[in-house]
């Protein structure tokens, strides 16, 4: 096996634990290349594809919010519509519901009146023939007592 | 015939006109940076806006990335800063993990062995450096000589401190990645030499966990130094 043994002096000599060299100036160059290199081909594209997603993101959020917002203007509008097209229709079946109980009420009136009067003249008649009657009858009885008059008088006499 | 050694600060030289480099460092950082843009390629290739695969894994793990700087550097600036910040932990994270995961031992060198690209203090000295010019070139960017007013904040008592801290900082940063990945391999050699089998398992698993944390440690406290040179007072 073969051991290499650190000594104190040759530490930074060539073949030391700490030889500096060439290799240093020549490793930063490279690492400076890789950066660049990296820079275009690996920083540059992915962070421009994790930009555009989040814009994209963003930009449908926002308007999806709009959406929503959109829709929800819309739900209002139509319930106030709706609203209001309830009111409405009560205030036309009432109003209907009125000018029916109205017309049956007026045609009940007539027909009461109709049916009034209809009494009252057959009253009038019946009371007319009987009074005619009465006054006939009452002739009559007076032809009657005057015969029966005379003809007393023709008996005494 | 020999299955695990321990070599410590061995590397296999090359020479590239005047330059000494390590050629361990180069064979497996750029393996990690083949994975790093194969990686990214097959995940960008076919976008969608809705993720899917591997485009899915690539976007959690930028929004990692991005929560880090953001929380370290705030919110107008941060962007600036994620490709920095992120290819810092991408980069080390790869590297400590392939150095724990591929069996890199396996293939001989004439001289030193592959390991992960981090346990060589070069590597970890030019990453702290960077950061140090970094946050530098942030500070005086965004504020001009203003920046440098910092030095005598709060009290011009704590200037020597306060320079100090300059170079404590790439320090640390460095030290601490470096000395972490090192003795993790390190322990994990010794153990695999004592005990071939089963033994080190526990060790490497927290090898794992510990170097994945390193990476998030230096690419957080990277993002903090440059949020800190960039924040009003």
């Amino acid at each position: 096996m073969q051991y290499q043994y650190i000594n104190s002096y040759s530490l930074l000599a060539a073949g030391g634990l700490f030889d500096f060299d060439a290799t240093l100036s020549f490793i930063a160059l490279e690492f400076l290349l890789l950066t660049s290199v990296l820079n275009l081909i690996y920083y540059q594209p992915i962070s421009k594809v994790i930009d555009s997603r989040e814009d994209y993101i963003r930009e449908n959020l926002n308007k999806a919010s709009l959406y929503l917002d959109q829709a929800n203007e819309l739900t209002k509008k139509y319930e106030l519509e709706l609203i209001t097209a309830r009111k409405e229709a009560i205030k036309m079946v009432t109003t209907s519901q009125t000018e029916a109980q109205e017309f049956v009420n007026a045609q009940i009136s007539q027909a009461q009146k109709e049916a009034q009067q209809l009494i009252q003249s057959s009253m009038m008649q019946f009371e007319k023939e009987k009074n005619k009657a009465i006054y006939s009858l009452e002739k009559q009885v007076e032809q009657l007592s005057e015969q029966i008059k005379n003809k007393l008088i023709s008996i005494y006499i | 015939m020999l299955i695990s050694s321990v070599k410590v600060g061995e590397h296999f030289y090359f020479t590239l006109g005047v330059f000494k480099l390590h050629a361990q460092v180069f064979i497996v950082s750029f393996f990690v940076i083949l994975i790093l843009i194969l990686f990214s390629v097959l995940g960008t290739n076919k976008m969608s806006q809705t993720p899917r695969g591997l485009q899915n894994f690539l976007e959690y793990v930028l929004e990692f990335i991005q929560d880090i700087t953001k929380s370290q550097i705030g919110e107008p600036h941060y962007r600036d800063w994620v490709p920095f910040i992120g290819t810092l932990f991408l980069f080390i994270f790869v590297s400590n993990w392939s150095g724990a995961l591929i069996p890199w031992k396996m293939i001989i060198l004439p001289e030193g062995e592959l390991s992960a690209p981090t346990n060589d203090i070069n590597t970890t000295a030019a990453l702290a450096l960077l950061t140090s010019l970094a946050y530098f070139y942030a500070g005086i960017s965004k504020k001009g000589l203003r920046y440098f007013s910092r030095y005598i904040k709060p009290t011009p008592i704590l200037l020597p401190i306060n320079i100090l801290e300059d170079f404590t900082k790439p320090l640390s940063l460095s030290f601490r990645l470096f000395g972490n990945i090192l003795a993790d391999e390190l322990v994990v050699s010794v153990l695999t030499l004592l005990v071939p089998l089963i033994v080190p398992l526990p060790v490497m698993m927290l090898g794992l966990f510990a170097s994945s944390i390193q990476a998030l440690i230096f690419a957080t406290l990277a993002a903090a130094y440059i949020g800190e040179a960039i924040e009003e007072h």
